[in-house]
C-alpha cells in the first residue's frame, strides 16, 4: 500500500516525533508507515485522516486499484 | 535487600511517568525504558534464582521435599518475568505489537523443528544427556524468540 504520509507532514513541517506524538504512536511506527514497510490498522489510519482533514483513501492508495476493483456485474472475462 | 531497591526504583519510574503525562511522545519513550528496565531487571532476578537453584540441586541434599522446593524456586520469579513481558505488550503501540507478534511466529516453529530434531537424532545416536537433556535445551527456546525479535526489528527499521 502506498501512502502520502510523509508529504503532507512535510506540508505541515512535523517532523515524524511530532506526527508520533499526535497520534500516540512510536516514531518507530511513523518510519516504518512511511517507507511503506508497516500497512496501519484502520482506526491508525482513521487518525491519520482525521489529523490531515482528509479521507483515508487520499492518505493511503492500493498498490494496484485495477486489480482490486469490484468486477461489473455481467462483465465480460 | 533486593526488594526494597526494586520498589524505590518502581516510585521513581512512577514518579518520572506522571511527570511527563501530558507529554505524549516524551511518555511512550519512557514507557519503553521502563519496560525495558523491568524486563532486565526481572530477567536478571530470574536467572539468579535459576542459577541459585541449580547449584544447591547439584549439591547433595538428602530430603527429596525439600530439592523439589528448590526445583521450584525459579518458577514463581519467571511467572514474574512472563507478566513484565505480557503488560508491556498490551502497553505497546501497533508496529511494536507486530514485532512481538512475528518474534513468537518465528520462535515457535523454529522451536517445533529444534526440538523434533533432538528428538530423532537421540533415538539415532543416543545424545550425550549431559549435553542434550532438558537442563540445557530448553535455553534455545529464549534465544529462539531474541532472534525472531531481531529479524522482525530489522524487518521495520
Amino acid at each position: 500500500m502506498k501512502n502520502r504520509l510523509k508529504v503532507l507532514r512535510a506540508e505541515r513541517d512535523w517532523s515524524q516525533q511530532d506526527l508520533a506524538d499526535k497520534l500516540s504512536v512510536s516514531r518507530q511506527t511513523i518510519n516504518a508507515i512511511e517507507t511503506e514497510k508497516y500497512d496501519p490498522s484502520l482506526p491508525l489510519a482513521m487518525k491519520m485522516g482525521r489529523l490531515f482533514d482528509l479521507c483515508v483513501e487520499k492518505i493511503f492508495t492500493l498498490d494496484d486499484v485495477q486489480a482490486t476493483e469490484p468486477r461489473r456485474h455481467g462483465a465480460k472475462t | 535487600m533486593l526488594i526494597p531497591i526494586l520498589h524505590r526504583k518502581r516510585k521513581a519510574a512512577e514518579a518520572a511517568a506522571q511527570a511527563l503525562k501530558d507529554d505524549v511522545g516524551g511518555a511512550i519513550e519512557l514507557n519503553r525504558r521502563i519496560y525495558g528496565t523491568r524486563l532486565l531487571v526481572r530477567g536478571l532476578l530470574w536467572a539468579s534464582v535459576y542459577l541459585l537453584s541449580r547449584g544447591l540441586l547439584e549439591l547433595t541434599i538428602p530430603s527429596s521435599a525439600a530439592r523439589v522446593a528448590i526445583a521450584l524456586l525459579p518458577t514463581p520469579f519467571f511467572i514474574y518475568y512472563l507478566w513484565t513481558w505480557m503488560k508491556g505488550v498490551s502497553e505497546m503501540d501497533e508496529l511494536q505489537r507486530r514485532i512481538e507478534l512475528e518474534a513468537l511466529g518465528f520462535a515457535f516453529p523454529a522451536a517445533v523443528v529444534f526440538l523434533m530434531t533432538i528428538g530423532l537424532l537421540d533415538l539415532a545416536v543416543t545424545l550425550n544427556p549431559d549435553d542434550w537433556s532438558l537442563h540445557h535445551v530448553w535455553l534455545m527456546l529464549p534465544l529462539l524468540y531474541y532472534v525472531g525479535l531481531f529479524r522482525a526489528k530489522r524487518r521495520y527499521e
